[in-house]
């Protein structure tokens, strides 16, 4: 079933965005997840940043699934203020994952994403990036790797991390290692 | 062999998309908080350290920056190895021994190109997965030798001084024991290269006063040029700090210095009013 989707601004002034796309991306992503819960997306043009989060307000099968994106997020990287639907999916699915987690009830205990320490951000980023693997989009490991060591450590026991969290399909939140 | 190269012909294959000065001014958006209200997702500081939010993101884009960087001033220090004949130093001949710098300066870079390039692939960059600004070359287009020792050798690789001592501190912080050893490395090279641009800039203008008073003016230009709209500079808002004391071994003087971090500084103020402009004329 396809969830409503709504993106805001509807239109974008400070990059080349078509709010009709990013809803389009949306609902297929949200599709290929099983989500099927309406979902707001706000996406900040004023900066290129790339930040993100998710948030939903319930558990229910009506809870809104909110989605905010800094405008580097979505953007295309050999072409500026361009949207780049390739890294926009990879966005877009790890958010979109993310809300899953949290409306599984496994994840009740994780602070707001805004409240995410950075180790807490790139654990649950790795196993976001090995599931959107497995659906068939193309995560660099290699960056989520460079990511998680720059949270945890350069060493063979942080890599073991990874690479469990990286295969995983059902964790909840105390399965994510933290920081000593 | 052709001499003096024109920056659209450059040697790229289609994996690398070119841009330059102007089109990256065109983009408004500013990761700076212009309007000075506090937000949740800007942090206080934008420098580039591992406590950023980006940081890994931000570490990849400025070392895929160092990659072509590195590939622009071998191109640079190779053209100005070959565009100029060898003589005394006046008019368009350069002495022999500034040639053997810059051939030796070529082939530093040819091997920090290699080494950018494996940096990029431990942190999971891809080649060209950035856009290219080819600014860096543009400052080795002059028909002057002299200027090309102010815009390369003093100018660009003065930001890769700033640039390499901030990368090294990212890797020490982070614990990327490669990322810190290498840029340590590659710093000693740039600091040398700086060191023969200043060293060859007051020899060969030493009886020339007013030629050298055009250097170091080209010099200034460029710059304010490489500080990117204040993405370089010593406030808190800009990602890469200007790293003084390594200046200084590479033979910049402290007013020289103080005159950089100026630039920089208005470069950031003139690029916030800009992106404030243009932010309150589009609404947002």
């Amino acid at each position: 079933m396809s969830p409503q989707v709504t993106v805001a601004p509807e239109q974008f002034v400070m990059v080349a965005y078509d709010a009709g796309e990013i809803a389009e991306m949306v609902r297929d992503l949200s599709a290929q997840i099983g989500i099927a819960n309406p979902v707001s997306v706000e996406v900040d043009e004023r900066t290129p940043l790339s930040k993100m989060s998710a948030s939903v307000d319930g558990t229910s099968s009506d809870a809104t699934v909110r989605l905010i994106f800094e405008s580097g997020a979505l953007e295309n990287t050999k072409q500026l203020t361009t949207f780049g639907a390739p890294r926009a999916r990879l966005s877009i699915g790890r958010m979109l994952l993310r809300a899953s987690d949290r409306l599984s009830g496994r994840f009740d205990a994780a602070p707001d994403d805004l409240e995410l320490t950075n180790p807490q951000n790139a654990a649950w980023d790795t196993y976001c990036g090995g599931r959107l693997q497995r659906l068939g989009l193309e995560p660099v490991e290699q960056q989520y790797r460079y990511d998680f060591r720059n949270r945890f450590g350069f060493g063979d026991a942080v890599d073991a991390d990874f690479d469990r969290l990286w295969a995983a399909d059902d964790l909840g939140w105390s399965d994510f290692p933290t920081v000593d | 062999m052709r001499q003096f190269f024109p920056v659209e012909d450059l040697a790229r294959d289609d994996r690398f998309v070119q841009t330059n000065m102007a089109k990256r001014l065109a983009d408004t958006r500013s990761a700076v908080d212009v309007k000075q209200s506090k937000s949740k997702s800007r942090s206080a500081s934008n420098r580039l350290t591992p406590e950023r939010h980006d940081a890994s993101d931000a570490a990849r884009s400025l070392m895929h920056g160092i990659m072509v960087g590195e590939i622009q001033a071998l191109e640079g220090a190779g053209r100005t190895a070959h565009d100029f004949e060898a003589g005394d130093g006046t008019g368009d001949t350069i002495p022999f021994e500034l040639k053997l710098d810059m051939a030796r300066q070529a082939w530093d870079e040819a091997r920090h190109v290699e080494i950018s390039a494996k940096l990029s692939d431990w942190m999971g960059t891809e080649i060209g997965q950035f856009q290219e600004n080819t600014v860096l070359f543009e400052a080795a287009c002059s028909n002057d030798p002299v200027l090309r020792l102010a815009g390369v050798n003093r100018a660009l690789e003065g930001l890769a001084i700033d640039v390499f001592t901030q990368m090294k501190e990212f890797g020490q912080l982070a614990g990327d024991p490669f990322l810190e050893f290498c840029e340590d490395w590659m710093l000693a090279d740039e600091v040398t290269h700086v060191k023969m641009g200043s060293d060859w800039l007051r020899k060969v203008t030493e009886k020339d006063p007013e030629r050298r008073k055009k250097a170091l003016e080209f010099q200034q230009v460029v710059d304010k040029l490489f500080s990117f709209g204040g993405a370089r500079g010593e406030s808190d808002e800009s990602p890469i700090g200007l790293a003084r004391r390594f200046r200084e071994l590479a033979g910049f003087t402290d007013d020289e210095v103080d005159t950089i971090s100026q630039m920089d500084q208005e470069a950031l103020e003139e690029r916030m009013a800009t992106v404030r402009l243009a932010q309150e004329a589009a609404g947002v």
